[in-house]
């Protein structure tokens, strides 16, 4: 809504046709953000236009600080300077409950009570919803019901989630946080830990997620780190290039990712070429090995 | 399947009890069945012990004296073996939710108060008193409920970084339960011989010589602070995941844990303060707990009543086992609880397989 001509500059700047998606600016904004651990500066004012109802993906080296960035957005770290703003207010100024029904958030490694089962588990999403004397509602029923049958784990509901394979616990905390019914939805690499079907799997899930409901309500809105950038290339309607704290390009995938971009994050010599089943940009790294390389 | 699913997700295990028009809470009837049995488990006990003793009196005679009827026991009954009995219910109770309380928040089974150092404060404090001399027993309690606070406050100031780190503060408080202990022997072997006789006896945690005087302020405490242990109990669900996951959820973290700690600090702290530090219980009790309840948090009314069906069990132990010498609850409390505990560990249900981590 506040779309200043300084959020338009940013964005134009990294994609200059690109400025309808960053005009449509969203609830989620980073301003100025700087983040750090003890001394040491992992984010330097960083500038950030989370779109409504699309799949942005971050992207970057490791310790680039893209993680951190999910993090602070989430509001799990403070910004040592700039702001976290959602719908126009700094994250800082609203009560972390509030915060909850309105951004869900997936951390890298959650862990589960010993010995809780799945039903049990999807249905603490429900938590910023919920009051001392009203546990339990109809609406916490569909809510935990639907998520569960989104990610295909109805089945698994009376199990206990420690003996559950990557897998399938990866889709049962995806559930928890669908529960948690809000339209933003962070995701610290889902994807770790699992096999390359797993990880299509919930990818192909995330990316339904932004799709509009039957009824017209508006998809959600997904924001998540990725440590493959093919897959990013592949999923993200908003790429974002990380390096060493800052962007470096965001924008559509098949806009942004060419071969020198590669090169300046992640110091890779790489051919770009479009992805034979959806399009997207697909990065093969050159192999410096091989007398005669395609590049 | 289809959009208009039949099945409907709930819990696994939990009833939705609806009180009132907006009420709606969730049972876990597994637990509730458990709390039932120790109910009756504990009137047993209770029933048992106040006809053992010296002299045998009838079980119907007891529950005349406990009902207020005349009974030609009613000295024995009534006026020696009740008020004590109470005081060891209320001890147990409360150690039983301290336990519950801390072991949550530090997500450590084997944190509890007389590990992480409030009972070795309570004793310092107490003890020291001692042996400069102050040996009323209006003033001790409440030294102990002091010394007992004062050392969790400082574990708590010294485990902070930023946030409470569960492990942290466990091996914080490990590390001040050693350094207070070694004041605590220091005043022993310094102070009058005795006053050291007395301080450890008191020290082993005894229900000898309590009664009405000692239940009243432990009964009041409990019933005062009766409102923020419901409270706790709903706060622990999400006190139980992750740091990240937790605030995710929309919990005050920071507020949450130090409320639920402070309330298992002054729980623990009354305790001893009434009985001395009685060992184990606010260990054994929330592990038994949890594993006949199979819930996914330690259970705190299945804790409470388990703290005292083994106080009070042990205390008829303890004064009959060697009688005419009595030994201190202390010593049994332990061996009342222990074997079973470790029996419901080697059978090997409802979780103690450790976790396995979140992912991998």
């Amino acid at each position: 809504m506040s779309s200043t001509p300084m959020s338009d500059a940013t964005a134009s700047a990294a994609e200059p046709d690109k400025a309808a998606t960053a005009a449509s600016a969203g609830r989620l904004t980073a301003r100025e953000l700087t983040l750090a651990y003890e001394d040491r500066t992992v984010v330097d004012a960083l500038d950030l236009d989370v779109p409504d109802g699309r799949v942005t993906v971050i992207v970057g080296p490791n310790a680039c600080g893209k993680s951190t960035t999910l993090r602070a957005l989430g509001r799990l770290l403070k910004p040592r300077g700039g702001a976290v703003l959602l719908d126009g207010t700094e994250l800082s100024k609203i009560p972390t409950r509030k915060i909850a029904q309105s951004i869900g958030l997936l951390p890298q490694t959650p862990v589960a009570p010993e010995a809780i089962t799945v039903s049990d588990l999807v249905a603490r999403g429900r938590q910023p919803h919920q009051h001392w004397w009203q546990q339990w509602s109809e609406e916490d029923e569909r809510a935990v019901t639907d998520a569960m049958e989104r990610t295909d784990i109805t089945a698994l509901g009376d199990r206990s989630v420690d003996e559950l394979s990557g897998g399938q616990r990866q889709r049962v905390w995806i559930a928890m946080a669908l529960a948690q019914e809000t339209d933003l939805l962070l995701l610290d690499e889902p994807t770790t830990y699992l096999d390359i079907a797993h990880q299509v799997e919930v990818l192909d899930l995330v990316r339904r997620l932004t799709a509009a409901a039957a009824d017209g309500t508006r998809g959600r809105t997904v924001v998540t780190v990725l440590h493959d950038l093919n897959q990013a290339a592949r999923y993200a309607d908003h790429l974002v290039a990380m390096k060493a704290g800052r962007i470096v390009a965001e924008g559509r995938p098949r806009d942004i990712v060419t071969a020198e971009l590669v090169r300046e994050v992640f110091g890779l010599e790489a051919v770009i070429v479009p992805c034979p089943v959806t399009g997207s940009p697909l990065v093969v790294p050159g192999a410096p090995w091989q007398a005669g390389p395609a590049s | 399947m289809s959009a208009g699913t039949q099945v409907r997700v709930r819990p696994t295990g939990y009833q939705v009890v609806r009180i009132g028009a907006r009420g709606r809470f969730l049972l876990h009837r597994r637990s509730a069945l458990v709390a039932t049995s120790l109910v009756v488990l504990l009137a047993a006990v209770c029933v048992a012990y106040l006809c053992v003793g010296e002299s045998f009196v009838a079980p119907g005679e007891v529950v005349k004296v406990v009902l207020g009827q005349p009974s030609p026991d009613e000295l024995v009954v009534g006026t020696l073996r009740l008020p004590r009995m109470t005081v060891g219910l209320l001890v147990g109770a409360a150690f039983g939710i301290a336990g519950a309380l801390i072991q949550t928040v530090a997500r450590n089974p084997l944190a509890s108060p007389d590990i992480i150092g409030i009972s070795q404060g309570a004793s310092a404090l107490t003890v020291g008193a001692m042996t400069f001399g102050i040996t009323s027993y209006t003033v001790l309690p409440y030294l102990s409920v002091l010394g007992g606070v004062a050392a969790a406050a400082l574990v708590y100031v010294f485990a902070w970084r930023g946030g409470l780190h569960a492990t942290r503060f466990v091996l914080i408080g490990i590390g001040f339960a050693i350094a207070l202990r070694s004041v605590t022997t220091l005043f022993l072997t310094k102070g009058d011989y005795l006053v050291a006789q007395q301080a450890k006896i008191w020290m082993t945690g005894s229900l000898n010589g309590r009664g009405w005087a000692e239940a009243v302020p432990i009964g009041w405490t409990l019933l005062i602070l009766l409102p923020a242990v419901l409270w706790a109990a709903r706060a622990q669900r999400t006190v139980s995941m992750d740091d990240d996951t937790a605030t995710a959820l929309g919990v005050r973290l920071g507020r949450v844990r130090l409320g639920l700690v402070a309330l298992g600090v002054v729980l623990a702290s009354v305790a001893t303060g009434t009985a001395g530090p009685v060992d184990f219980v606010a260990l054994l009790a929330p592990q038994i707990a949890r594993r006949m309840t199979r819930t996914a948090q330690i259970p705190l009314l299945c804790s409470a009543l388990l703290g005292a069906v083994i106080v009070v069990f042990a205390d008829l132990l303890a004064r009959r086992l060697f009688s005419p010498t009595e030994l201190p609850v202390g010593v049994l409390t332990a061996a009342v609880g222990a074997p079973y505990l470790i029996w419901l560990i080697i059978r090997g249900q409802g979780g103690g397989r450790g976790r396995s981590g979140g992912t991998a």
